[in-house]
């Protein structure tokens, strides 16, 4: 059941390539290989699920999907370019531009507004729209809450706001990390609702889970353990679809 | 439409978010400036100050005849007041030794008493006698010799001729001027027709300033001998340069403890911080713009402490002028770019070891869920 070069789904365009991508930790207890030549592909819409147990190694390819780390060894191309070619600095300018955050815990700034969470990222993107912040508050249902700090807005409302501001730089690929962990069923369903019709508008999106029923959603699944790919399925009847 | 995100509003938002580290940081960065105010203020009018109270102890250069004893050109008392200068006190004294009733000898000395009391502001004296004709003519004597008197009221002799005199004030300053009795230099001069065989002189500023007096005076009165009082400008220097060395030592250390003081609050709010920091890093975020965000936190209390500090800081020192010199100490506006620019230090020093923080923080470490 080993499949450690996937393939994306025929005629589409690869959004994400990864070719033996190596990363090791150096510290005092020796060398840890978190990822041990990884290569994946992913096609541009496709909607990817990673799984595996703590320290498989999910938070390494995230850092490296997410353009937040470097690989040691290998190459990771993301939209058509090497990220590994690229300065800091225009490492800083490419994730802004290609990645979009959801996090488990939602980290919205305290004390920004839900708007203003959102006008955030686009104050580091580029310049602020407050008229399209707000069309994107709107999107997630959340336009009433606009003036509301995170503090008084539910689990459920700030997720809503957390992908909000992780679409509005229209990014290609939205890395999720468990976006549902934190949320009661209800919400879930929201936010499960809110992902599914973000990939039916052709968002590539990769999602970190621990829970097999949102896996189930993905049009993949990929399962990693000690630094490898040991386990991919598609997910042949997705929920979506019924 | 109401504005959009902006560097301000982020600063403002979050110094606002977290009011109790924001004046944490603000009471040490104004307690900095005030310090910095009161130090600086102090240090820049020392000079003054000391030398005022220096001037209190008395002459600091004398001028006497080259012959000792004998009496000094007439001329030499206005030749002196004017190379001097304006700022100086030139005060002439004359010597003779009278007989009292019983038969003992007693030094009396002819001055300018208003002279002598500006400046020996430090003798103990009951009351000074008034520039007034009459008889007997009112005298200031010295506690020892009002007790080998032992009157108010008596007469002394010199050469044959005898002057009713009444003590009216005693003066007391541990020294020669215990003996003597003082008395007007005129009334002095046609009693005895003897002419001031001293001046003393009184001269202001550093020592550099009363070293150019001496010289002026040198050569002004190329027949007398002008020395200058070298224990007194000596010791003085000394004092001035020790308490100079004390204040910006005083400073620095002071400055370093709220340096101190201000990394660990930073440090604190960094790390309270960090996934809001992160969170910008993954958004986009470039090293330049996370540290310049902290770093604008630490520059803005700087300058807003610098406002409060100054304020407090001439308070400081206008109180430490009143209590210690007496004088009031007003508050200099040319400190102020040395303040701010101390304060500023203070604020990036204290966020150097923060912003380092900064530089290493693992946005994916922090954000992962789990």
């Amino acid at each position: 059941m080993s499949v450690a070069n996937t393939a994306p789904k025929i005629g589409l365009e690869t959004i994400i390539e990864l070719r033996d991508a190596t990363r090791e930790y150096r510290g005092h207890a020796g060398t840890v290989r978190a990822l041990d030549s990884i290569s994946l592909t992913v096609a541009r819409g496709e909607w990817l699920a990673i799984m595996g147990p703590s320290g498989s190694g999910k938070s390494t390819l995230v850092n490296l999907l997410g353009c937040l780390d470097r690989a040691d060894a290998g190459s990771v191309r993301i939209a058509g370019k090497d990220v590994h070619t690229l300065s800091r600095k225009e490492l800083d300018q490419f994730r802004a531009e290609t990645v979009g955050f959801i996090f488990q815990q939602f980290h919205l700034i305290p004390y920004l507004s839900a708007l203003e969470n959102i006008m955030l990222a686009q104050y580091f993107h580029s310049m602020t729209d407050r008229t399209e912040a707000m069309a994107a508050l709107e999107r997630v249902g959340l336009g009433d809450r606009a003036g509301h700090l995170p503090s008084e807005l539910s689990g459920g409302e700030q997720q809503r706001v957390c992908i909000a501001r992780a679409l509005i730089n229209q990014p290609p690929v939205l890395l999720a990390d468990e976006p549902t962990g934190n949320l009661d069923a209800a919400n879930q369903e929201i936010v499960t609702g809110l992902l599914r019709s973000l990939n039916q508008l052709g968002h590539t999106i990769l999602m970190v889970t621990h829970d097999p029923e949102m896996a189930q959603m993905a049009d993949r699944i990929i399962e990693l353990h000690h630094g490898h790919i040991v386990a991919e399925r598609e997910v042949l009847l997705t929920p979506r679809l019924s | 439409m109401r504005p959009g995100l902006s560097l301000p509003m982020l600063l403002r938002r979050s110094l606002l978010h977290r009011r109790s580290r924001t004046l944490a940081e603000l009471l040490s960065l104004t307690v900095s400036a005030a310090v910095a105010t009161a130090l600086l203020t102090l240090y820049a009018s020392l000079d003054l100050k000391l030398h005022h109270q220096f001037r209190a102890f008395g002459a600091n250069i004398v001028i006497t005849s080259q012959n000792p004893g004998q009496a000094l050109p007439l001329d030499a008392l206005a030749i002196a007041s004017q190379a001097a200068g304006p700022d100086s006190r030139v005060v002439p004294f004359a010597y003779a030794i009278a007989q009292m009733q019983n038969g003992s000898s007693i030094v009396v000395a002819g001055t300018d008493l208003t002279g002598v009391r500006a400046m020996n502001s430090w003798w103990q004296v009951s009351h000074w006698p008034q520039p007034k004709e009459g008889v007997p003519l009112q005298v200031l004597t010295g506690a020892r010799a009002e007790k080998a008197l032992g009157a108010k009221r008596f007469s002394l002799t010199y050469n044959g001729k005898t002057v009713p005199l009444q003590t009216v004030g005693t003066v007391r300053s541990g020294d020669a001027e215990d003996s003597r009795i003082y008395l007007p230099l005129e009334a002095f001069v046609s009693w005895t027709g003897v002419t001031p065989t001293t001046l003393e002189v009184q001269a202001a500023g550093n020592t550099q300033q009363i070293q150019a007096v001496l010289t002026r005076l040198r050569q002004a009165l190329p027949s007398s001998d002008v020395q200058a009082v070298h224990q007194l400008i000596e010791a003085e220097a000394n004092i001035v340069s020790r308490t100079r060395s004390l204040m910006l030592s005083s400073l620095v250390l002071i400055s370093l403890t709220v340096a101190i003081c201000v990394l660990a609050t930073l440090t604190a709010s960094v790390l309270e911080r960090r996934r809001d920091f992160a969170v910008m890093k993954a958004l986009g975020a470039t090293q330049h713009h996370v540290r310049l965000l902290f770093l604008l936190e630490a520059i803005v209390l700087a300058m807003a402490g610098l406002l409060g500090g100054y304020v407090l800081g001439c308070g400081i020192a206008y109180l430490i002028g009143e209590w210690n010199f007496h004088t009031a100490i007003f508050p200099l506006w040319r400190i102020v770019p040395q303040v701010a620019l101390l304060n500023l230090m203070v604020a990036v020093l204290a966020a150097a070891i923060p912003l380092r923080i900064l530089s290493h923080l693992e946005p994916a470490t922090l954000l992962r869920g789990e």
